[in-house]
């Protein structure tokens, strides 16, 4: 069993797989896992926030930036955790594979890290493709998950850190293979040079005898490259793969990368009147009552309710905003309001300032059906309750007759078909 | 290898930073696992145990295997080349790999129907496809200008080292 996990890791040994190596790709990944968690926690509260909660209502693009961050490092995560699992691979034919307790733990730990990183990176992509194959509701694991990978990582930079800090930076003196340029001499020189450090037989497998001899001598011939080569393309590799995985899908929100916009679930301009649609009045069940000549919209704000049908609210005074949509799955849309403030609404059915609002949908199930809203987006003059999307009537697809549209937040809590807003007594 | 033990003299500090990393891992790993038993059934959990499993074994023996073998057989195959041309093309084969990966599950969601037609409105496997298409084209273009540089660079005589 030595011999065999000696040869694993001789076989698997290559210029690439060296502590300062797995601190720089580290270092990257862990950026963006603690990118992914922030972005995350923050959309997670504004959809579920504590009591004592407030939120920035500027700048209005704000969640779409955290939102659209989110699933950029998660994107960026494929390739980042893919090369540190490369990295350190040797790592698992570690011989013997536990000598303590707390080694035991450590491995456990590291493990539950890799196996729980992978399904989250790899739900997180599933949901932006609104695909759930898992066998388990995607929000709650995926949020648990956070905790759990945010968690060990802690526990493997704590175990780690001695070897991270001495790897931070690279060693000063560059290697003998780095000064020479590059041509056929230098590389054969250095292919000849790591060849000798190769396991020599009396250490490794006995080599030529049945299939697995066969196999090692095999791979023993294989002609190694410079070491200066191997690092400098692995790094390259991993770059232009985080460039491609991003760059040819963020064009989903970032505007600027719309035209290379490839690989993206959700592409910009696509919908009805522009917008991409998440949920729809199909899917909701609300055309009925949507579409209903007696369809109002009832006020219930200290202890007083009134009714305005969609010609009530028309006959308000109208604001124009440009906010985006922009969803929890990572895509955005800026676009064109008019509808009457939030504001002046409450101010005219009666209610307080101050006061944060229960927002009811028409439709009859789904997580989202009744929200809430703090009072500091109700009082932003932002806030509309909307009538008009890009110069049309609101589609019903869109929320028709009335949506919410607030600055900062997420799109589930951009009430569609709005049908009641309450105030909640405090 | 990373297992040689690091030369740093663990001093108070460097001690202390260990303890409170470990120590606050701990709970936020151990807060994960409340969070995950208290929001999700209880008959749901094997589903997490398995995919977790599943995630790691897919990786360390199926993914690993297969680029350790994609390395071996691109080093063979190209033992009369330069390694930067070598290189080139392994780094053409991992980003195609990686865009599938990727790619694919979208690909397969299509197949199996959207909710509605604003998600996933593109051609994902023609423009996966393409991508492949451009990978092969630029590896070329690249490994053709490595070749006569350095076939360039043996025409003239040989350096001699400072």
């Amino acid at each position: 069993m030595r011999r065999l996990m000696y040869e694993a890791r001789a076989q698997l040994a290559s210029p690439v797989r060296n502590p300062r190596m797995a601190t720089v790709i580290g270092r990257l990944l862990g950026l963006a896992f603690l990118l992914c968690f922030g972005t995350g926690l923050y959309s997670h509260f504004l959809q579920q926030p504590l009591p004592w909660m407030t939120f920035p209502t500027r700048p209005a693009g704000l969640y779409q930036l955290t939102q659209g961050t989110h699933i950029v490092a998660g994107i960026a995560c494929f390739p980042l955790l893919l090369a540190k699992l490369y990295v350190v691979f040797p790592q698992l034919f570690r011989y013997p594979p536990v000598t303590s307790f707390a080694t035991l733990l450590e491995r456990a730990s590291i493990a539950l890290f890799v196996g729980a990183s992978l399904v989250e990176i790899t739900i997180g992509l599933l949901n932006t493709y609104q695909w759930y194959p898992f066998p388990f509701p995607f929000k709650q694991v995926h949020f648990a998950l956070a905790f759990v990978i945010i968690g060990s990582l802690l526990v493997h930079i704590g175990v780690k850190l001695p070897l991270i800090a001495s790897h931070w930076r690279a060693a000063p003196t560059a290697g003998p293979e780095e000064r020479h340029p590059v041509d056929t001499v230098a590389e054969d020189t250095a292919a000849v040079a790591l060849a000798a450090t190769r396991v020599s037989a009396d250490e490794g497998m006995p080599r030529g005898r049945g299939l697995t001899g066969r196999v090692l001598s095999y791979i023993d011939a294989a002609p190694e490259l410079p070491a200066r080569t191997s690092r400098r393309g692995f790094l390259a590799t991993v770059a232009v793969a985080v460039a491609a995985v991003v760059g040819l899908t963020a064009g989903q929100t970032f505007a600027p990368l719309d035209a290379v916009n490839v690989f993206g679930p959700r592409k910009k301009g696509v919908g009805q009147q522009g917008v991409p649609v998440n949920r729809t009045s199909a899917q909701a069940k609300v055309a009925t009552a949507a579409l209903s000549a007696d369809w109002v919209l009832t006020l219930a704000l200290g202890g007083t309710e009134r009714s305005f049908s969609r010609a009530d609210l028309a006959a308000l005074p109208q604001t124009d905003v440009d906010l985006p949509i922009a969803c929890v799955e990572g895509w955005s849309q800026m676009a064109a309001w008019r509808g009457v403030r939030l504001r002046d609404l409450v101010d005219a059915a009666g209610g307080s300032p101050g006061t944060d609002l229960r927002l009811i949908s028409l439709e009859q199930r789904g997580g989202f059906r009744q929200t809430e809203m703090g009072s500091e987006y109700v009082r932003d003059p932002l806030t509309l309750v909307a009538l008009e999307l890009n110069g049309e009537t609101l589609d019903l697809e869109h929320g028709y007759p009335a949506r919410m549209i607030a600055p900062g937040r997420p799109g589930v809590l951009q009430t569609k078909w709005l049908s009641r807003i309450e105030a909640i007594d405090a | 290898m990373m297992t040689t033990p690091a030369p740093a003299l663990p001093s108070r500090r460097m001690r202390a930073a260990r303890v409170v990393l470990v120590a606050v891992g701990a709970l936020g790993l151990a807060l994960g696992v409340y969070v995950l038993v208290d929001t999700v059934a209880l008959r749901r959990l094997p589903g997490v145990a398995l995919w977790i499993g599943a995630a790691i074994v897919l990786h360390d023996a199926v993914i690993s295997p297969l680029v350790f073998g994609l390395g071996v057989l691109t080093r063979r195959a190209g033992h009369r080349l330069a390694g930067g041309i070598i290189v080139t093309v392994q780094a053409a084969i991992v980003l195609g790999s990686l865009m599938s990966l990727l790619v694919l599950p979208a690909i397969a969601a299509q197949g199996l129907g959207p909710k509605n037609p604003t998600i996933l409105p593109l051609d994902y496997a023609r423009n996966l496809a393409l991508f492949w298409l451009t990978l092969a084209v630029a590896s070329a273009l690249i490994s053709v200008w490595l070749y006569l540089r350095t076939r360039r660079a043996n025409r003239r005589p040989v350096r001699t080292q400072s």
